[in-house]
């Protein structure tokens, strides 16, 4: 019983997969790899083609304005500040982004110490019982 | 009308079990031991993918993922938008920080066993996470569309297609075509904003879970010895050093970005010959060497295939390392210890090699 | 711990600093994120066209031209002189269309109608089309905001 679904199983797979390695198979005679290559070099680039069509096709209002086509621009561009409004601001941000780290650090690391210290000296635990290591939570649990 | 915030509190923490959730949290214990820094590499990781959420939302309201608009747009964020230029550095740095940190939480994970039983699906979804990650860089790296980031595709995509059969099946599907083009472009951008995304939330989620589940691991030799290790609760004491790491890091970050910020050269040209000094990111460059070393022909099979296959036999490898390490005490465990060693020399030499 | 005669505790005092240096440093990464995310992109104050365009216009003929990324009309009185709207509707924001046989703008979402001098005379409409100015200056032809004057 068992053999048979298998082999039902497996031409099922192969009765699938055929389209793919169909696709997939490089033809291994020379006439045929030939008219391949042939088709795909009639094959034009086709993104490039459709290039003007697509942008004529934006919604006109009644009378389309002669618009400048943009150049293809060729340099780099390198970042840079809009100006000087913005390079002191950015300069000021960090100051202060670094100064805020400076400040947190300081007052976390009082905060640090100070639960360290409580849970050393077993502030939140009358009990002498062990605490039990890495429990599930509750709801995850059951 | 007064609104009792007791009240309200009460009704949201029956609903969403807040509580119980809460008290997990400081009921958690983080191991204190000499490697105990190497548990910050993870939550790390998760600072660098908030970043790149955030940034890559913002720039995605302007990117245009069109054969034509690709390199237009991005030019346009960079010199229009107000600080788009840093929004994009910042974008790219925190890619390069996030790898950083995931290749360095591995590396640790690695030397220090944890890894070994019960930890072995979590060792897995992680080295899932890290092919999502490169693959996110990877697709990311063609957005903006110029010379550098399509000759780098080409090569990226031409690698399944040395594999016999099923290889030229990947490429036509990663490309789209036969060719790198638009249709390409379109499709990195949706694996990058949307399948990844969906795909690398799925596997982190069962990742953190198994986390949690299973605890921080200890040292083995403690495991071993059966010594007990101090420990100090999660909330507050571990989250808040957590939280002065994330401090720096998200400084240091802002401030390589502000320093560093990448340029962009002009829209890629199809036609034109690959440019001087193609590289990938610096994560793909000892691969990209080790492509380089093969020969065109090895007998009867390409140079080429013989790379992919042992990579494709490394990864994997990898992937199943808790089943090949057995032992992680005996000699099995130090042999592992030393390839991953040699493996980190090796990364290291070739990468270098690659940008002589 | 607690000072005599002080308002607050030290826990609270230090609470308040790290919290509210916190919050501070959370507003001052949201403003350049809301900065960028509502970019200050509004629409021209002038617009300036060819008037070989538009010199031929016969009187009642309406033309098109661009206000930014919305419709202009442009419309040519019976003096002779030109009058130009900005062809969107004023109840929500629809492109308005000239209807040339009835001489007068129609909104076909909502089935507004304005006169030929774009006043709303039927529909939901609360307000007239938005009036421009128009100016000749030698071949420039140039369609300004209400009081936003010659630029040169």
């Amino acid at each position: 019983m068992r053999g048979i679904r298998i082999v039902i199983l497996v031409a099922f797979a192969a009765l699938v997969l055929s389209p793919l390695t169909a696709a997939a198979q490089v033809p291994s005679s020379p006439a045929a790899k030939a008219s391949i290559e042939k088709e795909l070099s009639q094959t034009p680039a086709a993104p490039q083609e459709v290039k003007p069509e697509t942008q004529s096709a934006a919604p006109a209002p009644a009378v389309k304005p002669a618009k400048k086509v943009p150049e293809k621009r060729t340099e780099t561009i390198v970042p840079a500040f809009s100006g000087i409004k913005e390079r002191t601001a950015v300069f000021v941000f960090y100051v202060w982004l670094w100064l805020s780290i400076v400040v947190l650090i300081y007052f976390l690391r009082l905060w640090v110490k100070e639960s360290d210290r409580v849970y050393h000296a077993k502030y939140y635990e009358p009990d002498e019982s062990p605490r039990k290591a890495n429990p599930m939570p509750p709801t995850l649990g059951d | 009308m007064k609104i009792d915030m007791k009240k309200v509190g009460a009704w949201f923490d029956d609903r969403l079990a807040l509580t119980p959730i809460f008290k997990y949290m400081t009921k958690k214990e983080v191991p204190q031991h000499e490697h105990s820094i190497w548990y910050y590499t993870g939550s790390s990781i998760l600072l660098f993918l908030a970043i790149q959420i955030v940034t890559g939302i913002m720039l995605a309201l302007y990117y245009k993922p069109t054969l034509e608009g690709a390199n237009d747009s991005v030019g346009r964020i960079m010199t229009d938008l107000p600080l788009g230029w840093l929004v994009r550095s910042i974008h790219s740095w925190s890619a390069t920080f996030m790898i950083a940190f995931v290749l360095t939480h591995l590396l640790a994970i690695w030397f220090t066993k944890s890894y070994r039983k019960p930890r072995e699906a979590t060792w897995m979804t992680g080295m899932m996470l890290l092919v999502v990650s490169m693959v996110f860089g990877f697709t990311g790296y063609l957005l903006p569309w110029d010379d550098l980031s399509l000759s780098a595709t080409k090569v990226g995509t031409n690698i399944p297609n040395a594999i016999p059969v099923v290889g030229k099946w990947v490429t036509q599907f990663l490309r789209g075509g036969d060719d790198v083009t638009g249709d390409t472009l379109t499709r990195f951008f949706l694996f990058h904003v949307c399948i990844l995304p969906l795909v690398i939330f799925a596997i982190l989620a069962v990742h953190i879970l198994l986390v949690q589940k299973e605890g921080m691991s200890v040292p083995l030799e403690a495991e071993v010895k059966k010594k007990k290790v101090p420990a100090l609760p999660f909330w507050p004491n571990f989250i808040l050093r957590e939280v002065m790491i994330w401090l720096v890091l998200l400084g240091t970050l802002l401030t390589v970005a502000l320093v560093f910020a990448p340029t962009l050269g002009p829209s890629a040209d199809m036609m034109a010959p690959a440019p001087a000094g193609v590289k990938p990111e610096w994560y793909f460059l000892f691969l990209f060497q080790t492509l380089k070393i093969f020969p065109g022909n090895m007998g009867p099979v390409t140079g080429e295939f013989v790379a992919v296959v042992l990579i494709l036999v490394a990864i994997v490898a990898i992937f199943f390392l808790p089943f090949i390490d057995t032992k992680p005490e005996g000699k099995k465990g130090r042999i592992i210890n030393y390839l991953g060693v040699l493996g980190l020399i090796y990364a290291i030499v070739f990468s270098i090699w690659s940008l002589l | 711990m607690r000072i005599d005669n002080a308002y607050f505790t030290r826990r609270k005092f230090l609470n308040s600093i790290l919290g509210g240096w916190l919050g501070t440093l959370a507003v001052t990464f949201v403003s350049p994120i809301v900065k960028f995310v509502w970019p200050p992109y509004k629409e021209p104050d002038e617009v300036k066209l060819a008037f070989a365009d538009f010199a031929g216009m016969k009187p009642g003929e309406v033309k098109g031209f661009p206000w930014g990324a919305k419709p202009g009309l442009l419309k040519r009185a019976e003096d002779g002189s030109f009058i130009a709207f900005i062809g969107v509707c004023s109840h929500l924001d629809c492109n308005v269309s000239w209807m040339a046989d009835k001489k007068k703008f129609f909104c076909a979402c909502h089935e507004g109608w304005y006169d030929e001098n774009g006043m709303n005379i039927a529909g939901p409409p609360p307000k007239p089309l938005r009036r421009l100015e128009t100016s000749v200056e030698g071949e420039d032809f140039f369609v300004r905001k209400p009081g936003a004057g010659a630029k040169a």
